[in-house]
């Protein structure tokens, strides 16, 4: 490896690592407030895209431009999906709110199919292929909106759940229902949002990354895969965890991907159990 | 009483079960083969996931691992016979559910569900690159034997023992032990159960299950590859089999595959392109409507008594897990 393709590689680790904090920011937030790994969510992610997509390509958008429409379709169907599906089983054990996520996202993965084909897509502006030299590495400018989009959502998220009345009541109900429902939280409806906001999340990363990589519907579970692996990097808890874990995934993900790159899965797993044999609260989560 | 019908029936059932390859064509037998195959992958994972309580989501590994070790000794140097190579297949497959087990069964809730599916994942990797043994994506083909019969009475003779082993778990002190764990971990360690062996066994058993269905399949399909064999689909299968039927019992899994099976080959048979989306359209509509099986019902209905049967028992099912 020569030192110019070293700096492509770190360069190439930064920019992916803050779209992935987006990619696993609202699985956290389900995961971290109601203990729903939601395995929709990559599902969520593909309809972002394919939001961004048609907009694009039937009505002239720009992509950056459609971010806050994408995000309002998922909001809306996290909202619908979680009131009429999802709180049913909410309180039934573990393995059904795991099956009922994994049909769904059979289910809208395969609809998507249908009706869409399979076929790879992606977003093209008239902007996509061009970038910045910076020494040795090359950074497209597509990539560079997306990772300050990815920032400033980060951050507003961050900032709702810490300010916000609404926000309080989530962290609230996260912490202990019970004390929250005693002072007054409408649990069901926290649930509701944080389920919605965590769909709006996906849908934004959706939108960004059908600007960077081509993008089709089977993508889904490889990106619910990646927000599992990095919310158990960096621990469940807060916002800050899930940067800090996208950051260190992205960067195992493109070494391993450049050492060797047909058993990247493999060995991104066995690194993911052995830290999890060691650390289960990730690595900046405090211990349980 | 109720005993005497029991057993009645279990002796119909049984008749009808050995019988049926002179009642139906060879292709309908095929389906049926694949019901017992299903119905034994289940009871495997009944084990682990019902009576254990561990979501184990990657039981397709030793399925898998069931089918390469069975082909591989039937090929090449060797010319094992099919039943020891079947055997040896499941032996492989439980030492590897041991081996794996160790670190993975330490792991609690979601975490565990993930790393079995990590593992699922990166065998299937392994047996796509290790071209040397496995001959890579191309895969392996087995001998062929164009037997309907042959496959049947083998998968229903390992039906029934792993209805006779389920049974016996369920009365045994290993199948006591799992389940204080499913219900409360440290209050089990705390009694003394060595939760680590018994976690693992109950693993292991899953994992023999799951190879021996690999290794008939295998032998029936002639032809195994990592994209067949390693397929997530699998694993879900045997999840919502056991579920629908009622994880946690001995005639669930069976039940469970069975209409499984009958809604697969009757019902969205006839929508071969939308199979995988009607596939999760039950997955959800048996989640939400009884997150724990029929056997529940079957429960609530003994639980009534005499009284009839309302579709309102059904209704306080899904009202158990609701938050408002």
């Amino acid at each position: 490896m020569s030192s110019g393709e070293l700096g492509q590689i770190v360069v190439n680790a930064v920019l992916l690592s803050g779209i992935l904090a987006l990619v696993a920011l609202g699985f956290s937030l389900v995961w971290g407030i109601m203990n729903i790994v939601n395995l929709a969510h990559g599902a969520f992610i593909v309809l972002g895209a394919y939001v961004t997509f048609f907009l694009h390509e039937l009505l002239h958008i720009d992509p950056f431009l459609s971010i806050p429409v994408s995000m309002l379709v998922l909001f809306t169907l996290g909202w619908i999906l979680q009131r009429g599906l999802v709180n049913q089983v909410i309180r039934a054990p573990l393995l059904a709110t795991f099956l009922l996520t994994f049909g769904l996202e059979l289910l809208i993965v395969n609809l998507i199919n249908f009706f869409f084909k399979a076929d790879l897509r992606s977003v093209t502006t008239g902007y996509s292929g061009a970038g910045l030299t910076l020494g040795p590495a090359r950074i497209p400018y597509a990539r560079l909106g997306a990772l300050a989009v990815s920032m400033v959502l980060v951050a507003a998220l961050a900032w709702f759940l810490k300010s916000t009345r609404t926000g309080r009541a989530i962290r609230a109900t996260g912490m202990d229902i019970d004390a929250a429902r005693l002072t007054g939280v409408k649990v069901a409806a926290v649930y509701a949002s944080t389920f919605a906001i965590g769909a709006a999340m996906a849908g934004a990363a959706g939108s960004l990354l059908s600007m960077i990589v081509p993008f089709d519907p089977n993508l889904g579970g490889t990106y619910t895969q990646r927000a599992f692996a990095i919310c158990v990097l960096g621990g469940l808890g807060n916002v800050a965890n899930v940067v800090l874990g996208a950051a260190v995934y992205a960067f195992v993900d493109v070494f391993v991907g450049a050492s060797w790159p047909s058993l990247s899965r493999a060995v991104t797993f066995a690194i993911l159990v052995i830290l999890l044999i060691f650390r289960p609260q990730g690595i900046a989560g405090k211990p349980a | 009483m109720r005993k005497g019908v029991a057993v009645l029936g279990s002796l119909l059932a049984l008749g009808l079960c050995l019988a049926l390859p002179k009642l139906v064509s060879s292709y309908r037998l095929l389906t049926y083969t694949r019901f017992l195959l299903l119905a034994l992958t289940a009871q495997g994972w009944n084990f682990i996931g019902g009576y254990t309580g561990y979501a184990a989501f990657g039981n397709v590994a030793y399925f898998g691992i069931g089918a390469y070790t069975t082909g591989l000794l039937m090929l090449g140097r060797w010319h094992v016979p099919f039943f020891p190579a079947l055997a040896a297949g499941a032996l492989v497959s439980g030492a590897v559910a041991i081996l794996l087990g160790l670190p993975i069964l330490r792991l609690k809730g979601h975490y565990f569900a993930i790393a079995t599916l990590g593992v699922a994942e990166a065998l299937a990797q392994v047996a796509d690159n290790w071209d040397s043994v496995t001959e890579g994506s191309t895969g392996i083909d087995l001998p062929i034997r164009s037997d309907g019969e042959f496959f049947y009475y083998t998968a229903l003779g390992f039906v029934i023992l792993g209805v006779l082993c389920t049974a016996w778990f369920s009365r045994s002190k290993l199948g006591y032990g799992c389940v204080a764990i499913r219900e409360d971990q440290d209050a089990a360690r705390m009694l003394g159960i060595d939760t680590t062996l018994y976690k693992g066994l109950a693993y292991a058993l899953s994992a023999v299950f799951a190879a021996v269905a690999g290794g008939i399949t295998a032998y029936q399909n002639v032809h195994v590859t990592p994209g067949d064999f390693f397929q997530i689909d699998y694993t879900l299968e045997m999840i919502i089999a056991t579920i629908i039927g009622g994880a946690g019992t001995v005639a669930g899994p069976v039940l469970g595959a069975a209409i499984y099976q009958l809604l697969s080959t009757y019902v969205w048979g006839r929508f071969l392109e939308l199979h995988p989306t009607v596939l999760g359209l039950i997955i959800v509509l048996f989640i939400v409507f009884l997150p724990r099986g029929l056997m529940t019902v079957v429960g609530r209905r003994r639980a009534a008594g005499e009284r009839r049967f309302r579709a309102s028992d059904l209704l306080a099912n899904v009202r158990a897990h609701r938050v408002t």
